[in-house]
């Protein structure tokens, strides 16, 4: 009762955060304040939820219908990184969009309705509760993503995704209809004791899909590159870290809520989340455009859980409970991660846009000598995304690939098959497309004249960075601790396989914070040791310097001849140059192009044509007022008069 | 009896307002269409409920004395006085509205209304002035008139309304008149813009303004 009376009061103060930047009066800190103080009520409600299991709930009545909002463990799995990422967002938001921006209060507010929202979404239990949430969530997200809305690409993106998250909404809406059909009521609580019906599958079948467009599946995902890249940072950050994560949520809950979940979904999210991990990592390497590149790559780590929950679902179809419980648990430590390195990496993001204005990496270069702590701070997200130790990712990877070799070996689904290489894929060409990121952002020397003025960011926009990158070496080391929450999610979603986590894959997370506290050790001993012997050089020379008598920032690799050799691989990127022949041949240009194989280069030509076909119906857009009454005229006397056939035809 | 009466002058100023070229005529008859039915409650023996004799004294003075003002001032502005090639001539018009009173009765004859104790030519009367209404605002070109038919609908649904009498609260009786009278009000301003934009009140100008 307590938890869930937290959790309502960091609701409140949430909803009242957004609603200050209506009155004049009020100023900053007062939205500051309630804001922070929401995400902490929430993330002490949340971790005393995780930490004891219990659930706590509250049943009223909404519009004459029972209605329920409950807190369990799922929940405050979900809650836990929202208020994390909204309340460091709203500290980051103080300074990197301020009020005196002409668009400032509008994103201030819209930024408290979104966290109310995504709240509401976590805890409400009944189908239109959840519905009424969820359409607030993603209007507010839509609003939040037009803030700039002067720029036509802006409005482009904000138009995607609005098209695709109300496509999405119809889809739920079918299935929660459905859902309440099947059950009798439109509470979500578990209703034992149903006949199996096929139903279940069309249920599931919808909610795959309309949750799928909000969580960014392979085919559904092309409105988030977009909206990801032209949204204020701090909004990317928890647009990518938490609400893609709600489209995940509602699978989940669902799942949990049909009588029996069907025995093909385990195979099918295994294996979209595998195609969904790599086509993402592919796609970022060919981006130019940092943000857009971190798009892309939510895009994998939206697989990467995908595959987590894959296996879950594969492991109840074949009541394994040891691949159910390394799937599910595997699945929301990679959320928290996923939610904790990318949300410092869209602040880093935010940052080098408040520094230098570009958003291409060809542009800039160098940005380690004129922003080292910022650097410094992200370099830890870096290689989290890449899974690499000792960092948090490569612990929750670490329980996907325990679960899907054991699932392997017994040979049980080919979709474990397939899934094992995509994850293996997706890690290295993520470390590639982040050394891509950081190496020619953050290395070299400057390409243009957008880096000269570029300085580190003041504090408020410093320590939500901090605290994450703290976050992410803490969660890797504190694995271990970590264990006993994750089981109580995994005994919420599969109640045969509670347990297990701590006996089976305990001792490999202490081994493993052991030698990876000795990684850090060792590698800070052994940076130590480089400064040292550094400090001898009298002059330093820029970088690639290699001997020239008079080198330039030209000669220097740039972004896209790194992964010049990897964009043959991506879909929808187009090269062109020609070649060079003659001894001393005239300037030549480069090009290369980007297009989205989905949305831009299937979706968008076939949109363009329906909508080319529909300006016939334009005709009946002529202006004459006469005709506009005709036709109320006309429809009038044909209900009329179907009125009066009525009555004769049918008695 | 004195009901039967009015609502036979009702569905006779119907008639005549379709045929009249005249515009100052057509408003006369929509005036005087309005104020026989500022009366009908009256001569439903309902003159000993107050709110219902409040209720008509303020329909009469709406339509009998405020909403003609107004009409005067925008004619005063516009300075015109016939309709000139409406999209409908006068003689179709006036076999359409007969036609349309003709299909009205035989409608009213199969709706499934309940009626309880009032005239049952209030149906079929009520349908006929809504098409009429209709009719004018479809067939006629300047906008003046195309006022004079909104009035002529808002007459037929008030006649719908006095069905419900004693249920209806006042509220609601007042709201109509209210809004017909604002509606005629705006009218009357938009009216002169269009003169003032378009040089003429002739209401084909307006399709320009589409995108």
């Amino acid at each position: 009762m307590l938890d869930i009376v937290l959790i309502l009061a960091a609701l409140g103060c949430w909803l009242a955060a957004s609603f200050i930047p209506l009155f004049k009066l009020l100023d900053e800190r007062f939205y500051l304040g309630l804001g922070v103080l929401g995400s902490l009520l929430a993330v002490v409600g949340a971790l005393h939820v995780l930490i004891t299991g219990n659930a706590s709930g509250l049943d009223f009545v909404f519009w004459k219908l029972p209605a329920r909002i409950e807190v369990d463990a799922l929940s405050a799995a979900f809650l836990l990184p929202l208020n994390l990422v909204a309340g460091l967002g709203i500290i980051y938001q103080s300074e990197y969009w301020p009020t005196s921006m002409v668009t400032g209060r509008s994103v201030r507010g819209l930024f408290g309705l979104l966290a109310a929202s995504l709240m509401l979404v976590f805890i409400a239990r009944q189908g239109i509760l959840f519905l009424m949430a969820w359409e607030v969530m993603a209007m507010s997200a839509f609003l939040l993503i037009g803030t700039e809305h002067g720029t036509p690409q802006v409005q482009r993106a904000s138009w995607i995704y609005l098209m695709c998250t109300h496509t999405g909404t119809l889809l739920l809406i079918a299935a929660v209809a459905l859902l309440a059909h099947r059950c009798g009521d439109l509470l979500w609580i578990p209703h034992p004791g149903l006949p199996d019906s096929s139903l279940d599958s069309a249920i599931m079948v919808l909610a795959l899909l309309g949750f799928g467009i909000k969580a960014g599946f392979l085919p559904l995902h092309f409105w988030l590159p977009e909206a990801h890249a032209w949204a204020p940072s701090h909004v990317s950050a928890i647009l990518s870290g938490v609400m893609l994560k709600a489209g995940l949520y509602g699978i989940i809950r669902l799942s949990g809520l049909v009588p029996t979940t069907p025995a093909f979904l385990g195979g099918l999210v295994l294996t979209l989340g595998a195609v969904t991990a790599v086509y993402g990592v592919i796609n970022a390497l060919a981006q130019s455009d940092f943000k857009r590149l971190l798009a892309y790559s939510s895009i994998e780590n939206i697989g990467i859980i995908g595959i987590g929950l894959g296996l879950g679902w594969t492991g109840r179809a074949y009541h394994e409970s040891w691949l159910t419980a390394l799937g599910f648990a595997g699945a929301v430590f990679h959320i928290w991660n996923h939610s904790v390195f990318k949300g410092l990496l869209f602040f880093g993001a935010g940052s080098l846009l408040h520094a230098t204005g570009t958003r291409k990496i060809e542009a800039l270069g160098g940005l380690a000598k004129r922003m080292p702590q910022t650097a410094l701070v992200i370099f830890p997200a870096v290689l989290a995304v890449a899974a690499l130790p000792p960092f948090n990712a490569f612990l929750s990877e670490w329980f996907l690939y325990r679960g899907l070799l054991s699932s392997f070996q017994r040979g049980e689904s080919w979709a474990a098959c397939l899934a094992l290489p995509a994850l293996a894929i997706s890690g290295g060409l993520a470390a590639v497309a982040f050394a891509k990121f950081f190496g020619f952002v953050f290395l070299g020397e400057p390409r243009t004249s957008a880096v000269e003025h570029a300085h580190d960011p003041g504090k408020a926009m410093m320590l939500p960075m901090v605290i994450l990158a703290l976050l992410c070496v803490g969660l890797g080391l504190g694995s271990v601790l970590l264990l006993p929450l994750l089981d109580h999610v995994v005994g919420v979603v599969a109640p045969e396989a509670t347990g297990l986590l701590v006996l089976g894959i305990g001792p490999d997370l202490a081994l493993l914070s052991w030698m990876l506290a000795l990684l850090l050790v060792l590698g800070a001993l052994g940076f130590l040791w480089l400064r040292r012997s550094r400090r001898n050089l009298t002059t330093r020379p820029p970088t690639w310097d290699c001997g020239y008598a008079r080198p330039t920032a030209r000669m220097q690799y740039t972004a896209s001849s790194f992964s010049a050799g990897w964009a043959s691989l991506v879909p929808g990127c187009k090269e062109r140059m020609r070649r060079v022949r003659a001894v001393f041949p005239r300037p030549l240009t480069y090009r290369s192009e980007f297009q989205d194989a989905v949305g831009e280069a299937f979706v968008e030509p076939r949109v363009d044509r329906l909508a080319e076909r529909l300006l016939r119906f334009r005709q009946l857009q002529h202006g004459h007022l006469s005709l506009y009454i005709l036709y109320i005229l006309l429809a009038l006397l044909g209900v009329f008069l179907w009125m009066l056939v009525r009555a004769r035809l049918l008695g | 009896m004195l009901s039967d009466f009015l609502i036979a002058l009702i569905m006779l100023t119907n008639f005549s307002l379709v045929t009249t070229s005249r515009i100052n005529k057509s408003i006369q008859f929509a005036v005087l269409q309005g104020v026989l039915l500022g009366l009908l409650p009256l001569t439903m023996g309902l003159w000993r409920i107050p709110h219902i004799v409040l209720l008509a004294a303020a329909a009469v003075a709406v339509k009998g004395w405020l909403i003609p003002s107004l009409f005067r001032r925008a004619l005063q502005q516009v300075k015109i006085d016939r309709e000139v090639g409406p999209y409908i001539g006068f003689s179709a018009s006036l076999l359409l509205c007969a036609l349309g009173t003709g299909l009205s009765m035989l409608l009213a004859h199969n709706l499934p209304l309940k009626l309880g104790t009032a005239n049952p030519l209030f149906v079929p009367a009520s349908l006929a002035t809504l098409f009429t209404g209709f009719l004018l605002l479809v067939s006629r070109r300047k906008a003046l008139t195309q006022v004079v038919g909104y009035l002529v609908l808002e007459n037929g649904i008030y006649l719908f309304a006095l069905l419900l009498v004693e249920e209806m609260p006042l509220l609601v009786e007042a709201g109509i008149l209210l809004d017909l009278f604002v509606g005629i009000f705006v009218m009357g301003i938009v009216i002169n813009h269009i003169r003032v934009a378009f040089d003429s009140i002739d209401t084909r100008h307006l399709a320009e303004l589409k995108d």
